[in-house]
C-alpha cells in the first residue's frame, strides 16, 4: 500500500535554519520542497556556491583517497562528527591524496616494468642457444617482435621481404611461444638496420620497445641485467605496498567519517535550495508520513524554541498534488515491492500493485514450472541466496520471491503429480489434480479461467482508482466493461453446457444492452478496448503453453537414460537436460508471469508517474545509488 | 481425419508464427540493445517488448496441440 503523507511547514527567524535542518537530516523523515511561492528575485548565492564547490572538491579528494588505499566503507551508524578545522582538514586530504597517488603510480610503474622484463626473459629463454656463440654482427642491431597468434604465414613473408630489401644482412630467428604467438629475433648487421627498421614499420609490425635502464641495448647481452632486475622487483613492490596499508590504517576511520560528513553537507546544501530564506523569516515545506508528524514537531520545539512554527497543512490544500509515493507492505509481500519497483512509482492516491503481485506471481510460476523436483531445486537455490545476501538487499528479495515461487511449483507439482517429468510416476507419486501431459485441455481451460479472474481483478481495481481520482464517468465505463465481460463469461460456460442453457439468453441480451451504454460512457475507443481483453485473457494460455513445454522436456530428458546403450552416459545426459531444462524453467516462466502482470494486469488500472519519498536523512554508502 | 493432413496443421499452426515471431523478436532485440546501452533504466520495458511477439509462438502451440488432441480424439 501507499503511506498516507502529511504536508508540513516550518518557519521561523532565519538564525537557526541551520540547526532545523540538522534536526530534520537526523531524523531522516522529511521529504523536503520548495514551498509553492512565487520566489524573490534570484538573490545572489555566492556563499552556498563557494562552499558547495569546497565540499565538492574536498570529496573528490577523499573519494580520490578512498579508492587508492582500498578503504572499507563507514563502519559506524551514527551522525558523522564535523571536522575540527576544514582548512587544516582539506590540506591533509590533498596532502594525503598526493602520497596515495605517488605509491600508487609507483605500483603500477613497477608492474608495467615486472610485466615487459618477463616478455624480454621469454624472449631470452626462446633463443638462449645463441648466448655465447659469436654474434655475426658484434655491432650490429637486434629487433624484437612478437608476431600475434594465428599470423603463421607472417614470419616466412617478413623474411621474403627482407632478403628481397637488404640481400644476407640479417639473421631471422623465430620461436613458439606458450601464449601462441610468435617470437621473432632479427639480427642485422648497422649498415642495413635503419633499412630494415622502416621496413618493418612499413610492414606494420611492432618491435618491443628495447630494454631500457640496463645499460644495454642488445637484450642478449642484457640477460644478467635482466635478472636481476625483476628478483628486486618483488621486494620493492612489497615496500610499495606496506607503505600503502600503513596509510590505510592510519587514515581509515578519519577519512571514512570524513567523507560521510562531506556526503552529508551536500545534501544538506541541496536541501537549502528548497527553503524560501529572508532577512528576517525562513519557511520551508515537506512530506512526511503521518504518524512521524508528533516527533519532528516535538523535537524541533523542544531543541530550538517556541518562536519556530510548525504546522500541517491542510489536507484540502494538497490533496493528491504532488506528494511523494512510499510503499508500506507487509514483511511477507515487500519482496515483491521490486516488481513494482522496476516499472515508474504508482502516482500518490492511486493502488499499490504489491500485494496482487505478491500472490498471483509466485502462482503464475508455479503453475508453468509445476514439477516437486525442480521446485525443490529452487527452493535449494532460494535458501542459498538467503545464506549469501544481507537483510534488506536486492538479493534478499530475490531469495524471497525464488522461496514462494518454489513453494507454489511444489504444491502445483503434487497437483499434476510431476517429479522431474514423469519420474515421479515410477516412484508411485499421482496427480492430486489432473495430469498435464493427459488432460491438456483441462489445463488450458483452467489457465484462461485464471486469467479472466486476474483481468476481472484489474478492471475492479481500475473502478476503484478512476472513482477515487474523482473521474465517475471512467469508473462506469469500466464497470460496464467488467459486467460485459464477465456476462460474456457466463454465455460462454452455458453455450459449452459447463452451466444450465437458461443462463445463455439472459446474458447475450445484457451483453447486447450494455454495448450502447459502453460507448456512450467511454466512446467508440472502448469496443477496441474490450476486444483487447479478450485478447489479454487469451494471453494468460502462455501458462499452460510454457508448463507443457516443460514438462515435454523433462520427459524428453527421462527417455534418454535408454536411449545411448550405456546407462551411466543416459543418466549423465538426462542429468543435463534436466539442468538445462530448470534453467529454462527459471528463465521463461519469470519473464512470462511477468509480461502478465505489466502488460495484461497492469494496463487495467496502473497509473504510473509517482515521486519516489526521499527524505533528508545522513548518507550511507548504500544509499548512493538513491 | 488423415494423420498427415493433421501433422502438417499443427506443423504449420506452430512453424508460421515460430518464423513471425522470430523475425518481430530479430527486429525488437537490436533496437532494445541500443536502447539499453544508452539507458539502462529501460530493462523492464525492453523485456516486455521482446516477449510481446512471443504471444504468436505460444498461441500457436496452443492450437497446435488442439489440432493433435482434437484429430486423435475423432480418430
Amino acid at each position: 500500500m501507499i503511506v498516507r503523507m502529511t504536508r508540513v511547514r516550518i518557519a521561523g527567524p532565519p538564525e537557526p535554519l541551520e540547526r532545523v535542518l540538522a534536526i530534520i537530516q537526523d531524523l531522516g523523515v522529511l521529504h523536503l520542497t520548495r514551498p509553492p511561492v512565487q520566489p524573490a528575485p534570484a538573490a545572489p548565492r555566492s556563499r552556498s556556491g563557494r562552499e558547495r564547490r569546497h565540499v565538492q572538491r574536498l570529496l573528490a579528494d577523499a573519494d580520490a583517497v578512498v579508492a587508492l588505499l582500498k578503504l572499507a566503507g563507514p563502519t559506524s551508524e551514527r551522525a558523522p562528527a564535523p571536522p575540527e578545522s576544514i582548512l587544516r582538514t582539506a590540506r591533509q586530504l590533498r596532502g594525503l591524496r598526493r602520497q596515495a597517488e605517488a605509491n600508487a603510480q609507483a605500483i603500477t610503474r613497477l608492474e608495467d616494468e615486472r610485466a615487459l622484463l618477463l616478455r624480454y626473459r621469454e624472449f631470452h629463454d626462446a633463443f638462449k642457444a645463441l648466448l655465447g656463440h659469436e654474434l655475426t654482427w658484434p655491432d650490429g642491431r637486434a629487433f624484437y617482435v612478437v608476431l600475434r597468434a594465428g599470423a603463421a604465414g607472417a614470419a616466412s613473408e617478413l623474411k621474403g621481404s627482407l632478403e628481397r630489401a637488404v640481400g644476407r644482412e640479417f639473421e631471422l630467428l623465430t620461436h613458439a611461444l606458450s601464449s601462441g604467438e610468435t617470437a621473432v629475433l632479427l639480427l642485422t648487421s648497422a649498415a642495413v638496420a635503419p633499412q630494415v627498421s622502416s621496413l618493418l614499420a612499413e610492414s606494420r609490425v611492432q618491435e618491443l620497445p628495447a630494454p631500457a635502464g640496463l645499460g644495454q641495448t642488445q637484450l642478449l647481452r642484457a640477460v644478467p641485467a635482466l635478472t636481476a632486475r625483476l628478483a628486486a622487483i618483488p621486494a620493492e613492490l612489497a615496500t610499495l605496498r606496506a607503505e600503502r596499508a600503513t596509510l590505510a590504517a592510519q587514515w581509515a576511520d578519519r577519512v571514512s567519517t570524513l567523507r560521510a560528513w562531506l556526503h552529508d553537507r551536500l545534501l544538506m546544501l541541496d536541501a537549502r535550495g528548497e527553503v524560501l530564506s529572508g532577512t528576517h523569516l525562513f519557511v520551508l515545506e515537506g512530506w512526511l508520513p503521518d504518524p512521524a508528524f508528533d516527533g519532528l514537531a516535538s523535537r524541533l520545539t523542544q531543541e530550538v524554541g517556541a518562536e519556530l512554527v510548525v504546522e500541517r497543512v491542510g489536507a484540502e490544500r494538497w490533496w493528491r498534488q504532488d506528494a511523494p509515493v512510499a510503499l508500506k507492505n507487509p514483511a511477507l509481500f515487500r519482496p515483491f515491492e521490486l516488481f513494482t519497483r522496476m516499472v515508474p512509482l504508482p502516482k500518490y492516491g492511486s493502488i499499490d500493485p504489491t500485494p496482487f503481485v505478491a500472490v498471483f506471481f509466485p502462482m503464475f510460476f508455479g503453475l508453468m514450472l509445476g514439477d516437486v523436483g525442480y521446485g525443490l531445486a529452487l527452493a535449494g537455490l532460494a535458501v542459498v541466496l538467503r545464506w549469501k545476501s544481507a537483510a534488506g538487499t536486492k538479493l534478499r528479495a530475490v531469495s524471497a520471491i525464488a522461496g514462494a515461487s518454489a513453494g507454489f511449483s511444489i504444491v502445483f507439482g503434487l497437483v499434476f503429480g510431476e517429479l522431474f517429468g514423469t519420474l515421479g510416476h515410477h516412484l508411485g507419486l499421482r496427480p492430486l489434480g489432473f495430469d498435464r501431459e493427459k488432460a491438456t485441455i483441462a489445463f488450458l481451460a483452467l489457465t484462461v479461467a485464471l486469467g479472466l479472474v486476474h483481468v476481472l481483478l484489474g478492471l475492479v481495481l481500475a473502478v476503484i482508482n478512476a472513482w477515487r481520482s474523482g473521474h465517475s464517468r471512467m469508473a462506469m465505463g469500466r464497470g460496464v466493461t467488467l459486467v460485459m465481460i464477465a456476462l460474456s463469461a457466463v454465455a460462454l460456460l452455458a453455450a459449452f453446457e459447463l452451466l444450465p442453457a437458461p443462463f445463455f439468453a439472459p446474458a447475450v441480451v445484457a451483453v447486447l444492452v450494455a454495448f450502447p451504454i459502453l460507448i456512450a460512457l467511454e466512446g467508440i475507443v472502448a469496443v477496441i478496448e474490450l476486444l483487447a481483453t479478450f485478447g489479454h485473457i487469451l494471453s494468460y494460455a502462455r501458462i499452460m503453453a510454457l508448463g507443457t513445454a516443460s514438462l515435454m522436456l523433462a520427459v524428453v530428458a527421462n527417455e534418454m537414460v535408454g536411449a545411448f546403450g550405456s546407462v551411466i552416459v543416459g543418466v549423465l545426459f538426462a542429468l543435463l537436460f534436466h539442468l538445462v531444462n530448470f534453467a529454462i524453467g527459471l528463465f521463461s516462466p519469470t519473464l512470462h508471469a511477468l509480461r502478465l502482470h505489466y502488460v495484461e494486469f497492469f494496463g487495467k488500472f496502473y497509473s504510473p508517474g509517482g515521486t519516489a519519498y526521499r527524505p533528508l536523512a545522513h548518507w550511507r554508502p548504500s544509499l548512493q545509488g538513491g | 481425419m488423415d494423420p498427415v493432413l493433421m501433422g502438417l496443421g499443427a506443423a504449420l499452426a506452430i512453424g508460421i508464427p515460430a518464423l513471425a515471431t522470430g523475425w518481430a523478436q530479430s527486429r525488437i532485440g537490436p533496437a532494445a540493445a541500443a536502447s539499453l546501452a544508452e539507458k539502462p533504466e529501460l530493462s523492464t520495458t525492453a523485456i516486455v517488448l521482446i516477449a510481446i511477439p512471443e504471444t504468436m509462438v505460444i498461441l500457436g502451440f496452443v492450437v497446435a496441440v488442439m489440432i493433435l488432441l482434437r484429430g486423435g480424439g475423432a480418430g
